[in-house]
């Protein structure tokens, strides 16, 4: 099966998906309510998309495609109104964050039944493993090669985006330690990491072609990249982040994304090269586990500061590309990010306050359904 | 020194409490066969074997003397009526009041049809009425037990709960309004029949909201030890039961409004242990048994015919309110068919309110009552049964959710 070609998209269109966590609203725990919720909301007229995921306790929402801040986090106030006034009528609650801090997987064995053991030992991984919730950007690209060199590019930003929308430090009812644990979960995925180093659409079809005659793979769908081309959208699909803890947040990071995109393709600081990804996994790994204050080593010069700093630099570096995309809202909210920290630090200053992980997602899902 | 100073004295002289607690042994072990071999709900064990070795069976056991049995019954159904108020958010029918219509139609629906069998077989009315707004209730026992049973979660257990609740409610309060007028038409004077009914809710409202505040202070300060605080808890349902018998006011109806403020006002939920505790825990079980030794199949011996049409039109009244409003409601068809089944169980609240009507009229004891309490019997044995198939269906057990 060969690869579709690169459709063409209006450069630097930004969409924006974010797959959300459905939770009962007594003890908050996850509950499998996507059909009873997209059920209602297909009764509704709303932007963009609204389907289910992989699990039943998950619903993703998708933006169209959109050009600036204000249109996009416009959409996306719809899209939550939209999902929030289902979840009210169905008395079920919406909430970002990339990890549920206390599902009850382990709690499930105990439940004594035979064919219960029997498919918890097969699929329970795989069901643990895909439970998390991740925010992705798509990126509007003028043709192929543009998208493999700006794909290239951002990977040197891959640690930004991680840690300004880190927001699961909780998991199995443990703080982690991490800002971002939902990654770890990514990782242990065999096709899950970086994009092949390769810059001409050709070759990364003739790596495409050799992977599918492995047998290894069958779609594009099956690479677990952290960034990754979007033939049929035009686009490339950064898949980092976790779902920010609000759309706000969720449209700020698309718009820093976007800014930063402008300023690699009119700019073009450099050309990118191998050797960029000798620190890829450190700084990645230290944007996980530290966030804002994880190590940042750079790829060219090795000079070593924290991401808070790198940021705070590279929103200066692409202040007149987010003036020029009217984006100047959504700077000054990483800016505030910044300052306050990310979802990772509301979510253990809450938990230092309410002592409890059910109170911290009901906090959670107020927060994102705007109640 | 003789024989009789060390061994006991033959015929032996056994404590009742015994044979409950042998029952208790039994039906237990019954219930973990049943839950292992066959997947029904272990309630069936429990209420199947004190009627199987009960009076109405095999009569090996004697029946547990009224007052204990009372008593019994009032504690652990304040504990699961405490425990159904906290789970149920009241606010949920701001957000959707097609769930409130739903309720109240389902109980309007399930009063006339009842009321209108019960004129066809020319029951006088005050009495058709009272047996009609006792037939209202779906069992808050059976449906808290087999949801905990079970680990349901989802849009039919949720609104099963919380139809349960108001269903409750109404009841109550209809049938001490239907009281007042039978006590009426029997010769008290018009102010006892309004002073009444207005006393006794006025009475357990004012009482709940104080059992409420006094839990959220309490929890408030001690919440964070679970275990002192189901201690607690458990001692303030037994105060608010029995100052509730005595004031004449209605325990079942302070609890039920006391978890609901409770949850009310606190906004936010509270995960309490099954029952509280496993204090809790005994005593719901020992109920359970407790009704099936105190079971009562007289009505079917006379008047087969009525039980089982009353059993039919009550049925089908709540099935097709919840089917008729389903779809505004947000529910697909096959959920409504789930709810409506789920909520025919009858137990001990209905019990109670049987009881209570016939003490104070020998006339229902004789009559009516025993055709109610035949079909509560059956609604018992049969009721966590469609409960759990229905929560199956519905796909919202945990043992599905694989």
């Amino acid at each position: 099966m060969s690869l579709m070609p690169f459709a063409s998209s209006r450069p630097l269109s930004i969409g924006v998906e974010l797959e959300l966590q459905l939770l009962n609203c007594n003890d908050y725990d996850l509950i499998s309510s996507a059909p009873d919720m997209l059920r209602r909301i297909a009764r509704q007229t709303h932007h963009g998309e609204i389907k289910p995921e992989m699990t039943r306790s998950m619903i993703e929402i998708n933006t169209s495609v959109q050009h600036e801040y204000a249109a996009l986090v416009e959409e996306l106030h719809s899209l939550r109104n939209t999902v929030a006034d289902a979840g009210r009528f169905l008395n079920i609650a919406v909430a970002g964050g990339g990890t549920h801090p206390f599902q009850h997987w382990s709690e499930q064995k105990i439940f004594d039944a035979p064919r219960f053991h029997y498919l918890s030992d097969l699929y329970g991984y795989l069901a643990k493993q895909f439970t998390i919730f991740g925010q992705h950007v798509h990126i509007g690209c003028p043709g192929p090669d543009e998208a493999l060199h700006l794909l290239h590019m951002l990977s040197r930003y891959v640690p930004h985006f991680i840690a300004l929308s880190a927001s699961s430090p909780f998991v199995q009812g443990h703080d982690t330690g991490f800002a971002s644990a939902r990654l770890n979960s990514v990782f242990s995925f065999p096709l899950s990491g970086r994009a092949p180093f390769v810059l001409h659409w050709e070759d990364f079809e003739r790596f495409f072609s050799k992977m599918t005659g492995t047998g290894v793979v069958e779609s594009m769908k099956d690479f677990y990249w952290d960034i990754r081309p979007k033939p049929e959208f035009g686009t490339i699909e950064v898949r980092v982040c976790d779902t920010p803890l609000t759309v706000e947040i969720a449209a700020a990071i698309a718009c820093y994304i976007q800014a930063m995109a402008r300023y690699i393709m009119v700019e073009r600081p450099g050309e990118p090269q191998e050797d960029d990804y000798l620190v890829y996994t450190f700084n990645r790994f230290q944007a996980c586990r530290f966030g804002l204050d994880g190590v940042f080593i750079d790829p060219r010069t090795h000079e070593q500061r924290s991401l808070r700093e790198d940021i705070a630099d590279m929103l200066l570096r692409i202040a007149d590309h987010a003036t020029e995309l009217q984006a100047g809202e959504a700077m000054a909210q990483i800016r505030q990010i910044l300052a306050t920290g990310n979802g990772a630090s509301w979510l253990r200053q809450t938990y230092a306050h309410e002592h409890n992980l059910s109170d911290v997602m009901q906090q959670q899902a107020k927060l994102w359904m705007n109640d | 020194m003789t024989l009789s100073a060390y061994l006991p004295t033959w015929p032996l002289s056994i404590s009742p409490a015994l044979w409950l607690a042998l029952a208790l042994v039994i039906a237990v072990l019954v219930g973990e066969g049943l839950v292992r071999y066959l997947r029904l709900p272990r309630i069936v064990g429990y209420v199947g074997i004190g009627l199987l070795l009960g009076p109405a069976g095999l009569n090996l056991i004697p029946e547990l003397p009224a007052a204990e049995w009372r008593l019994l019954v009032d504690l652990a159904l304040g504990i699961l009526l405490f425990e159904l108020g906290s789970k149920v958010n009241l606010r949920w029918l701001k957000a959707n009041p097609w769930i409130a219509g739903t309720s109240l139609l389902e109980a309007a629906a399930t009063f006339f049809a009842v009321f209108g069998l019960l004129l066809w077989f020319d029951v006088a009315h005050v009495t058709a009425a009272v047996v009609a707004t006792i037939a209202i209730a779906t069992s808050p026992a059976i449906v808290v037990r087999t949801v905990t049973e079970s680990r349901a979660r989802g849009q039919v257990t949720e609104r099963l709960l919380l139809m349960t609740a108001l269903n409750c409610i109404y009841a109550i309060i209809c049938h001490k309004l239907a009281v007042a007028f039978m006590h009426g038409e029997t010769g008290a004077s018009l102010i006892h029949t309004v002073l009444q009914p207005l006393y006794l809710i006025g009475g357990s409202a004012l009482l709940g909201w104080l059992f409420g505040s006094a839990f959220n202070s309490i929890h408030r300060h001690l919440g964070r030890h679970e275990e002192t605080f189901s201690f607690l808890l458990f001692g303030m349902i037994t105060i608010a039961t029995i100052v509730a018998s005595t004031l004449k006011l209605s325990p079942m109806l302070i609890l039920l409004a006391a978890g609901l403020i409770v949850r009310y006002r606190r906004q936010r939920p509270r995960t309490f242990l099954p029952h509280f505790g496993s204090a809790g825990a005994v005593l719901v079980v020992l109920m359970f048994t407790a009704n099936g030794l105190a079971a009562n199949l007289d009505g079917l011996r006379g008047s087969m015919l009525l039980v089982v049409l009353l059993i039919l039109v009550r049925t089908i009244a709540k099935l097709l309110s919840v089917l008729v409003l389903a779809r505004f409601s947000g529910i697909n068809l096959q959920q409504a068919l789930a709810l409506g089944i789920a909520l025919v169980p009858m137990s001990s609240l209905t019990l109670l309110l049987t009881l209570d009507t016939a003490t104070a009229f020998p006339d229902f004891a004789s009559g009516l009552g025993l055709v109610l309490m035949s079909s509560i019997v059956i609604l018992e044995l049969a009721g966590p049964i469609l409960v759990q198939m229905a929560l199956r269906g519905a796909g919202e057990t945990l043992e599905e959710k694989t």
